[in-house]
């Protein structure tokens, strides 16, 4: 009951046979939220877009700043016809779509959302909790890859088959530097266990004490969700939509969203790793009761940060080639994550 | 006499013949090599045209070029028109370039003519030609940094151009096709408060211009994509008979400008812009500076013009005549356009219309430049290269 949602679910009661329902209902609260937090990350992006390059952005639909954009497009995504090429292998095509958004959503179960710190205890908003649960979120993040590759094969499509390997081929190079970083987090707090990782960083946030580890980290998180200069997948100059030539309406949409669920939940994943969580000082939070609020904000407010660093990065940057792409990865990557790991093992003993 | 279903049989004959003969391919894949269709239709097309890359894994081992999708048969179009009726037909060969083709047009027949416009005419079209270099090349930076996938610098390059394009409209009233000369003067003189507004506008893009060269000479990002990429050598451009920034990158001072001198281009002092290794980066910078340069001879011409005609004196002709007779004779006047040397040979058997009107543009030549070097590199680096000529499909194929 160390958790928000799995306390509710002990306060109503886990003998009753209504205890799973609670535990659903909880579940589908958090998963509707991180949804609406996601297309908020697609407005962000493009307001933000809209300010790197000296435009406006969206600015019709709901208000003056375009609010209610993406519930138009995804209006538009719904209604539309849904195609289906001739010679595409239909399950292989069919279920990438909803391969790559099952794998998202896998992933939100295990990440606390912040927390709220009631009379010096903690309270993370997750669904449920477990002791390895930083492993868990990789392993289960990397089942979207498979989502991508079935999507380009099963297309039927050169250009599709071109992304997929080229998705494969920058997955297997970046994930290792990606895991490497984690493993050195994990040494450093001792745990696997989130909670744990973040309340090691009451004192000093891990980008401070291993900062190559954090710059190694954010280079492969990019790289993972495949956003510029890392979008080789879907580099339109070559490959026209990549792995979603294809697909069109509701299932384009899928995928698509399912890029900014991974692109919110990866952001939520570096404050946790790197930028203490939803630590605040215990002075300031146990004031008064509502102020256990705060952490849960703090968290958030380094959410979008971090958001927003990776929107710019996108809007600022041309595309390289893949065999830049993996020889960055395995070449100097990999080393350097190799280099931290030690570092951080050194300092993990120490502590 | 022919039955019409025996000429429908017989058609329908032809037509199963041509359908269903097989279309061998000229070339042989083994198992590790696929077959790419770049085009006719792909986003990074500006026009209809297509690439066969021959791939093995990402690289390509052969490209062969196919033209000619995009044919508005303009060269036979203009021998049916007068010769002002062919001005405005001039501007549709190239949309970016317009003000340049309608001049290639101009000096000729002006040539064959015998006349020659008044200074100021001259300078006002010396500035047009300018400014149309400016934004032809601001949109061509701008679509081959979109190509690296760097939309934001296409923003950035749009909202310069915009600018451009305004000073463009306050003169002629179009921003695209303009229709702007006339044989023996311009159409319209400079408006009022359009010196003051120009000088502004060609500050700021020249400190825009400066930025950018920083921008893209310091990141490293960029040139991991761009230098020693699809490289032309000196031998290379003079055989595929490349001009313009393509052939200037590759470090030949050939300017028409400078070689062959119309207007009032004698009397205004600018430097030919040349790069040594002529890759995708020298391309590009070639046209920064040329821009820049561009601005430096707008302002030169915007001192040196005085107030006098626009057309000169005793003319049976001027803006507003329908038609005229041109004398018997051929004439040929290169004129330096955004892409290279621009030319139209035209010959006159004395009537109304010209009797051949030939288009030497200089986008063919630089569609011919791709194929060989797209060989041996990588996809990714095919638009890069395609996007560096910065050819025109829609002139390349008239």
């Amino acid at each position: 009951m160390d958790y928000l949602i799995g306390g509710l679910y002990y306060i109503l009661g886990n003998e009753n046979w209504w205890g799973p329902w609670i535990r659903g209902i909880c579940g589908l609260i958090v998963m509707g939220a991180i949804l609406v937090f996601a297309m908020f990350t697609v407005w962000l992006e493009r307001k933000y877009a809209g300010d790197i390059q000296s435009r406006i952005g969206p600015n019709r639909v709901g208000g003056s700043h375009g609010e209610l954009q993406l519930i138009a497009d995804a209006i538009k995504l719904f209604t539309k016809e849904d195609l289906k090429p001739d010679k595409v292998d239909t399950p292989l095509w069919a279920g990438a779509p909803i391969l790559m958004f099952g794998s998202a959503l896998l992933m939100l179960v295990a990440i606390p959302f912040g927390a709220f710190v009631f009379y010096g205890k903690d309270y993370p908003v997750a669904v449920t909790q477990f002791d390895v649960s930083i492993l868990y979120i990789e392993a289960v993040s990397a089942i979207g890859i498979v989502g991508i590759f079935m999507a380009g094969w099963g297309s039927n499509n050169k250009f599709s088959v071109i992304a997929a390997f080229r998705n494969m081929a920058r997955m297997i190079g970046y994930e290792v530097p990606l895991g490497l970083t984690i493993v050195s987090v994990a040494i450093m707090a001792h745990s696997l266990n989130i909670v744990d990782i973040v309340s090691a960083q009451s004192h000093i946030w891990y980008v401070i004490v291993a900062p190559l580890g954090f710059v190694i980290y954010m280079v492969a998180l990019i790289a993972d969700l495949g956003r510029i200069p890392f979008d080789q997948n879907e580099a339109e100059e070559e490959l026209i939509a990549g792995w979603a030539t294809e697909y069109s309406g509701m299932r384009f949409g899928l995928g698509y969203f399912a890029e900014y669920i991974h692109m919110v939940l990866g952001a939520c994943i570096t404050v946790i790793l790197f930028f203490g969580g939803w630590n605040l000082p215990g002075i300031l939070v146990n004031l008064h009761p509502v102020f256990g609020l705060l952490p849960f904000a703090w968290f958030v407010f380094k959410v979008v940060l971090v958001l927003m660093f990776i929107i710019m990065v996108r809007w600022a940057l041309p595309r390289i080639r893949i065999d830049q792409v993996t020889t960055l990865g395995w070449k100097v990557l990999l080393p350097l994550a190799l280099l931290n790991l030690a570092w951080t093992s050194v300092i993990g003993v120490i502590w | 006499m022919v039955n019409k279903h025996d000429v429908k049989r017989r058609m329908r004959q032809l037509m199963d013949e041509y359908i269903h003969e097989p279309q061998q391919p000229d070339y042989v894949l083994d198992e590790s090599e696929m077959m790419v269709h770049i085009g006719p239709q792909h986003p990074i097309q500006p026009g209809p045209f297509l690439i066969d890359l021959k791939l093995k894994g990402e690289t390509v081992e052969t490209a062969k070029l196919y033209m000619g999708y995009g044919h508005k048969g303009i060269e036979k179009i203009l021998e049916g028109l007068t010769y002002i009726q062919g001005l405005p037909v001039t501007d549709r060969i190239c949309y970016l370039s317009a003000l340049s083709n309608n001049e290639a047009y101009v000096s000729s027949v002006e040539r064959l003519l015998d006349i020659e416009p008044p200074e100021r005419s001259q300078y006002i079209r010396v500035i047009m030609q300018e400014l149309s270099r400016i934004q032809s090349h601001l949109l061509g930076i701008g679509e081959y940094a979109t190509d690296l996938g760097f939309v934001t610098m296409f923003l950035y390059m749009i909202r310069e151009r915009e600018y451009v394009l305004g000073l463009i409209e306050d003169i002629t009233g179009a921003r695209i096709t303009h229709a702007f000369p006339r044989f023996g003067g311009v159409r319209e003189d400079i408006p009022d408060g359009w010196r003051e507004k120009a000088v502004d506008v060609l500050a700021m893009v020249n400190e825009k211009c400066e930025m950018y060269k920083e921008l893209f000479s310091d990141d490293s990002v960029y040139k991991m994509r761009t230098v020693g990429i699809g490289t032309l050598t000196k031998e290379d451009v003079i055989k595929v008979g490349l001009t313009g920034p393509a052939l200037r990158a590759a470090g030949i001072d050939y300017d028409v400008r400078r070689v062959y001198p119309t207007l009032t281009y004698p009397d205004i002092d600018f430097k030919v812009q040349t790069a040594k290794n002529g890759d995708i980066f020298d391309r590009v910078m070639v046209r920064i500076a040329e821009i820049q340069e561009s601005c430096w001879i707008i302002e030169q011409a915007l001192d040196q013009m005085k107030p006098g005609p626009l057309f000169p004196e005793g003319l049976p002709f001027g803006r507003r005549t329908p038609s005229m007779r041109v004398p018997p004779g051929e004439a040929y006047v290169p004129v330096e356009d955004p892409r290279g040397e621009m030319a139209m040979y035209i010959r006159s058997d004395g009537t109304d219309k010209p009797y051949r009107v030939k288009i030497r543009g200089p986008a063919f030549s630089l569609m011919q430049g791709l194929p060989p070097m797209l060989e041996n590199v990588y996809i990714a680096d095919v638009p890069a290269i395609a996007a560096s000529m910065d050819s025109c499909n829609s002139e390349a194929d008239r």
